[in-house]
């Protein structure tokens, strides 16, 4: 990137120093437990994206399938972000009364729950 | 159809053979008008008498014995000879008067005839030149009857005979023997309407015509009317003289254009060539016909099943092999029995839900008589289907026949519940409940270490 620098691309450039900016800070500032959460997000989405794109590309076949295996990624998504939303320091404030442990244990129970479902809709 | 010469030769042979019957009975009513004389068609009833039916004579204002009684018709088979013969319109009128004129008791009307054609009985029905209840009747099967008073008039060929007594060419037909010399005909043609149960069996010459006057006077009045459209001129080999009619219960009737055909006189008089008449033999086949003992069908079973069992099942499956068999047997006049016929070559199967899914020849089993078989694959659809033949050509019984199978989606041990097709869903559900675990066990060793680092800060 250091050769293309030049006055035509100012935009660029910033827009790359704010990136840069952003995941150095993102880096320094969050806890571990917050990357692993998001580590386990990135993982969950690309699964889903490259279900969604096999099945539009190849074939939805069996329809039952791409419906359980990509509603267990939604799920599985949807139920990572709020336990992140909930053991976050930061949102402290907001739930109060939610501590991380009882957080996890929701997170934990919901997901076997989903995955229950999963399985059986899955063949 | 090789019947009445083999008859012929089986009656040469053995005198007291059994000698053919009609499928459908034996029992003949001949309603004759009195200006009739029985012994002038000796030779057509005789013929009749000789294949075995029983004659009942009745004239047409006889009460007895009854065409049809508490609903059950008394005979197999009716034969109106009664060309002339009108209804009683104004009988108060006419006792006054005195005045005879040829009527119908009230057990003979059209719409007896109709029911008794739908009770399965055969009619053999006279037509002439005069307005008559039967020429109305004749309407209702789709025959358009000419104005009254016009014969059929040909002046060829060259003949000492009136121009009214025509020589007609029998058609090749299935229905009549081959090599049936011209017949003499006299009498009304006939034009056809669009039924297609219609089976015409005489039509008249191309040089023929109908007409009320026959002597060169007239003339002229023909050449106007062949230059009007329509109905202008009744003419040519369009015009029907003995026509067939099949209903749907498979019952026949058939129209003749006149009486006289059937006579002993045209029967003996030779053609203008000098050969005999075709006559005799042409009014056998008729009846033949006509009382159900030529191209009688019928089927006598259907069976259905999967390929490699046996019986048919109570369901199908979507996509199973089926074979269906039918059994066919033609009427033998011969030996007055149901032999199996294997001559169908054009049936058809249709396997229906609403819509024919699947239409599939039909076709005869070699080797097998009167067996018809088919296989194919049910279709990929779920519902209550119907096996359904039905069979109509001219002349020939209608074959109809219909069977009612539930086809059902496999059960769910029918079918293979993992696709290799799917394996990107099965791989990103089974990977999203190991992500879970391994998460969940990374968190809960981490949950562990900040307690500790927390401990060790604290302390």
């Amino acid at each position: 990137m250091a050769p293309a620098k030049s006055s035509k691309t100012p935009v660029a450039s910033e827009t790359s120093v704010a990136l840069t900016t952003m995941w150095k800070s993102y880096i320094q500032h969050t806890s571990d437990r917050l990357k692993l959460i998001d580590a386990f997000l990135v993982f969950i989405m690309f699964s889903g994206i490259v279900q969604f794109a096999y099945c539009v590309l190849v074939t939805n076949f069996p329809f039952n399938a791409f419906l359980a295996g990509f509603a267990s990624c939604v799920g599985q998504f949807v139920l990572t972000a709020s336990l992140r939303a909930q053991v976050n320091p930061e949102n402290r404030s907001e739930f109060n009364d939610v501590s991380p442990e009882r957080a996890f244990a929701d997170f934990t129970l919901g997901s076997i729950v989903l995955h229950f479902f999963v399985y059986n809709f899955l063949g | 159809m090789r019947f009445p010469l083999s008859a012929f030769l089986s009656f040469l042979a053995l005198a007291n053979n059994v000698f053919a019957k009609s499928s459908t009975g034996d029992s003949v009513l001949v309603v004759i008008d009195s200006s009739l004389q029985k012994e002038d068609y000796s030779k057509f009833f005789g013929g009749l008498e000789e294949r075995g039916y029983q004659l009942t004579f009745r004239g047409p204002k006889d009460t007895h014995p009854p065409v049809e009684q508490y609903g059950i018709p008394g005979f197999s088979h009716v034969i109106l000879f009664t060309p002339e013969t009108k209804f009683v319109v104004a009988s108060r009128c006419e006792r006054a008067l005195s005045i005879v004129i040829p009527a119908y008791t009230f057990d003979i009307t059209p719409q007896s005839l109709v029911g008794l054609l739908s009770e399965g009985t055969n009619l053999l029905v006279t037509l002439s030149t005069k307005q008559t209840p039967l020429s109305s009747l004749s309407a209702e099967f789709s025959l358009i009857p000419p104005p009254p008073g016009t014969p059929l008039v040909s002046h060829h060929p060259a003949r000492s005979e009136p121009a009214t007594v025509v020589p007609i060419p029998v058609p090749e037909s299935p229905l009549l023997t081959p090599g049936t010399p011209p017949v003499w005909f006299s009498g009304v043609p006939h034009a056809f309407g669009n039924s297609p149960y219609l089976v015409p069996i005489l039509r008249a010459t191309s040089e023929s015509f109908a007409a009320d006057s026959f002597d060169d006077s007239g003339a002229d009045t023909l050449v106007d009317a062949s230059e009007k459209v329509g109905e202008g001129l009744w003419a040519g080999s369009q015009l029907g003289l003995v026509t067939g009619f099949q209903t749907l219960k498979n019952s026949r009737v058939v129209f003749a254009g006149g009486v006289e055909m059937f006579g002993d006189e045209y029967a003996n008089k030779t053609l203008p060539d000098g050969a005999p008449s075709g006559n005799e033999k042409f009014v056998r086949d008729v009846t033949a016909w006509a009382f159900r003992e030529t191209l009688a069908l019928r089927i006598d079973n259907t069976t259905h099943h999967r390929v490699g069992e046996e019986g048919s099942p109570e369901k199908y499956t979507t996509n199973d092999q089926i074979i269906y068999t039918a059994h066919i047997s033609a009427y033998d006049p011969e030996t007055s029995s149901w032999k199996p016929y294997s001559g169908i070559t054009d049936m058809q199967l249709e396997f229906t839900m609403l819509d024919p899914h699947i239409r599939i020849a039909l076709p005869p089993v070699t080797g097998e008589p009167g067996k018809y078989q088919v296989q194919f694959r049910a279709p990929d659809r779920h519902g209550v289907f119907k096996f359904v033949v039905d069979w109509r050509r001219k002349g020939y019984s209608f074959l109809q026949t219909s069977t009612t199978v539930p086809v059902v989606p496999p059960r769910y041990d029918q079918y293979p519940r993992f696709l290799s097709a799917a394996w990107p869903y099965y791989a990103g559900a089974i990977s999203t409940s190991i992500g879970f675990f391994l998460f969940s066990a990374l968190w809960l060793a981490g949950d562990v270490e900040g307690k500790k680092k927390k401990g060790l800060k604290t302390e």
